[in-house]
């Protein structure tokens, strides 16, 4: 290990692919839109010269490797030539087997012990973040005052995911978020949604990294550079420990069990980034504050689809295979829209059609719902309205004042059902009462629950 | 609004990443502290006050400075683990393509002072398509060996452009020094042979 290997390292663990090929590999460099030559012709010529300038010269100088470069429209390829033994020398000391693409077959765990100080570590992750580092526009949040860098994973590895997020706080990188690759918070609402499975995004504030992180390449700098005046102040981090969470209802979702989860955390469902940090077992995790949010997890813990929005036919489908849900008496009605939305004008937290003033179903969930099925096609971008739900069921208002959707409520709080256009949606009840008695925590694991099937009985005994 | 920098301006920095990084290879490598102290200006005067103001590190070059004469350069470092020392001189340069002449400038400080590691750095700029010709082609411009008396001296250049907006160096593969990395592993191995 040295400087400059810790530097190449950072890069080929973050983007290393090795095949067949004896006397070369290659490192990807997943750019998307911010790497374009497409959208940006200038960068794409800066990036070009960042490869050949620092990448190649560096890998010249340190194995005798020469480098080429590759661009599509959204990935970028350096290609290293040349005797690549002395590499591979180095990957197997930490027991990086060079086949595939590494990150997948890496845990850096091995690596940092060998990261002797900070200086090392931030090489480290300078390679890093010049490969999986993203400072695209979409990462930032509501408004551009909070500028982010965002090291995007993919795959299962949440051990190396959380060795990587510890190396980065040990030099002061305290991530913002981590986004596991989990569906309790890649997808909060729609258990029926198989598509959850998106990576890891550990997200830095730009403001943080740019005084404890680093990178070689001059457009990754110059893209820090130019987000950071986008903002208004300077921000710092707060440490783990020191957080505090706010937990929105997640509904359950089957893939909490998926076999790719590892086994420390599968079957349990999590209310919060730090909630897994705290299962994961890591000394940052916010714990007291994790452990303050279960003395109310029937407030948190949907065990139906909060909004559930898809065709007519997979609606239809998907109440028909739960006989939770196909059992149910329905009242069917026409219900005015406009009724619904003076209610949310009214009390934008009211819940409608409970048995009780602690349950009933979320207007704000009802009135996505009914958005969804009363827009046009050019209203929607997939199941998402183009703009604010409130504005499309306005704008229909407008047109249409007496605007009634078809609604079938069910004898009991299971989820509440919208039909019209071809398309269905599902709302989920608060009930937390009800919800509450459906936890079940481990006996191992002081941060890890699961939640059981809701039955029948369970809704019919809400005392 | 920006004021435009001059190459002295640009010391610290360039400084503190070389104090950096052979710090953390070395203590890599050897597991143990090294010592990086820097002069700016006149050689002689500034040993004599390193030396004066760091007595125990840097007994080991008492005799060297009796006998180094008096030179004036842009940075330098003595660098030492305390029982052995190596002198590298940094020549730093703020031009569009550096050339032979600040190239023989660093030559000649190293050959005068008896410096072993000497560096030309350009900021934001490489070299000219002369000199790195001539680097390229010509392996004893940058690896001199002299003999001066019974004495055997050798001198190990190399050519490095300083990127201040990234606070790191571009390499450029020019001369018997390549990498920080390299200078560092150098360093230890003449410390190891002593």
């Amino acid at each position: 290990m040295n400087t400059d290997k810790a530097y190449l390292l950072g890069l080929m663990v973050g983007g290393g692919v090795f095949g067949h090929a004896e006397d070369a590999f290659r490192i990807r460099l997943p750019f998307k839109k911010w790497g374009s030559y497409l959208e940006n012709p200038q960068r794409a010529g800066q990036i070009a010269g960042d490869i050949l300038r620092k990448v190649g010269q560096m890998f010249r100088a340190i194995y005798n490797l020469s480098v080429q470069y590759e661009a599509t429209k959204s990935v970028w390829t350096i290609l290293c030539e040349g005797d690549t033994t002395s590499v591979k020398r180095d990957l197997m000391q930490y027991d990086i087997a060079c086949e595939g693409r590494i990150w997948e077959n890496t845990d850096i765990g091995k690596i940092v012990p060998d990261l002797t100080d900070d200086n090392l570590k931030r090489r480290f992750i300078a390679g890093l973040a010049d490969t999986i580092g993203s400072m695209a526009k979409s990462h930032r949040r509501f408004t551009d005052e909070h500028q982010i860098l965002s090291i995007e994973i993919r795959g299962f590895r949440f051990n190396a995911v959380c060795n990587l997020c510890k190396l980065l706080y040990s030099i002061n990188c305290i991530p913002d978020q981590v986004i596991w690759n989990h569906p309790n918070i890649h997808c909060t609402k729609n258990p029926y949604y198989s598509q959850w499975h998106k990576g890891f995004k550990l997200r830095i504030l730009l403001d943080q990294y740019a005084r404890f992180g680093a990178f070689a390449f001059r457009t990754k700098a110059e893209s820090l550079q130019a987000n950071r005046k986008l903002q208004q102040q300077t921000h710092s981090a707060i440490r783990c420990e020191e957080r505090e969470i706010n937990v929105s209802p997640s509904t359950v979702h089957p893939a909490e069990h998926h076999s790719r989860l590892p086994e420390i955390i599968r079957g349990g469902h999590y209310l919060h980034f730090c909630h897994i940090c705290a299962a994961m077992g890591c000394e940052h995790a916010p714990a007291n504050e994790v452990k303050g949010k279960f003395a109310d997890l029937g407030k948190f813990v949907i065990p139906f689809p909060i909004l559930c929005k898809d065709s007519y036919a997979k609606i239809n489908e998907i109440i028909s295979n739960d006989s939770l849900l196909a059992n149910r008496v329905y009242n069917k009605r026409l219900a005015s829209v406009n009724g619904f939305l003076k209610i949310f004008q009214n009390d934008s937290t009211a819940l409608i059609y409970g048995t009780n003033n602690e349950n009933g179903y979320k207007i704000l969930e009802v009135l996505q719902a009914i958005a969804y099925i009363i827009a046009d096609e050019s209203e929607l971008n997939g199941n998402r309205p183009r703009g604010s739900y409130i504005s499309i069921i306005e704008k229909h208002l407008n047109t249409h004042p007496a605007l009634q959707v078809e609604v079938r409520v069910p004898d009991l709080l299971t989820p509440l059902v919208f039909y019209g256009n071809s398309r269905g949606a599902l709302v989920g009840a608060t009930n937390p009462s009800v919800y509450g008695r459906l936890i079940e925590f481990d006996r191992d694991n002081q941060f890890k629950f699961s939640v059981r099937k809701i039955t029948e009985e369970d809704l019919r005994n809400d005392n | 609004m920006t004021t435009k920098r001059n190459e002295v301006s640009y010391y610290p920095e360039i400084q503190s990443f070389i104090e950096t990084q052979l710090k953390s290879n070395f203590l890599v490598k050897r597991k143990e502290e090294l010592f990086v102290f820097w002069g700016i200006g006149e050689l002689k005067s500034n040993l004599i006050r390193i030396l004066s103001e760091n007595p125990e590190k840097c007994a080991c070059i008492r005799n060297f400075v009796r006998n180094v004469p008096p030179l004036n350069l842009d940075i330098f470092a003595l660098v030492t683990n305390g029982k052995n020392f190596e002198l590298l001189i940094l020549e730093v340069k703020l031009l569009k393509g550096a050339g032979l002449k600040e190239w023989s400038q660093l030559v000649g400080y190293c050959l005068v002072s008896k410096a072993r590691y000497g560096l030309l750095l350009n900021i934001d700029d490489g070299a000219s398509s002369r000199l790195s010709d001539i680097l390229s082609a010509e392996e004893h411009i940058s690896h001199i060996r002299t003999i001066i008396g019974d004495t055997f001296y050798e001198h190990c250049l190399g050519f490095m452009q300083w990127d201040s907006l990234t606070q790191n160096f571009e390499y450029s593969n020019l001369g018997y020094i390549k990498s920080i990395s390299d200078l560092s592993d150098q360093i230890f191995n003449r410390f190891a042979e002593n």
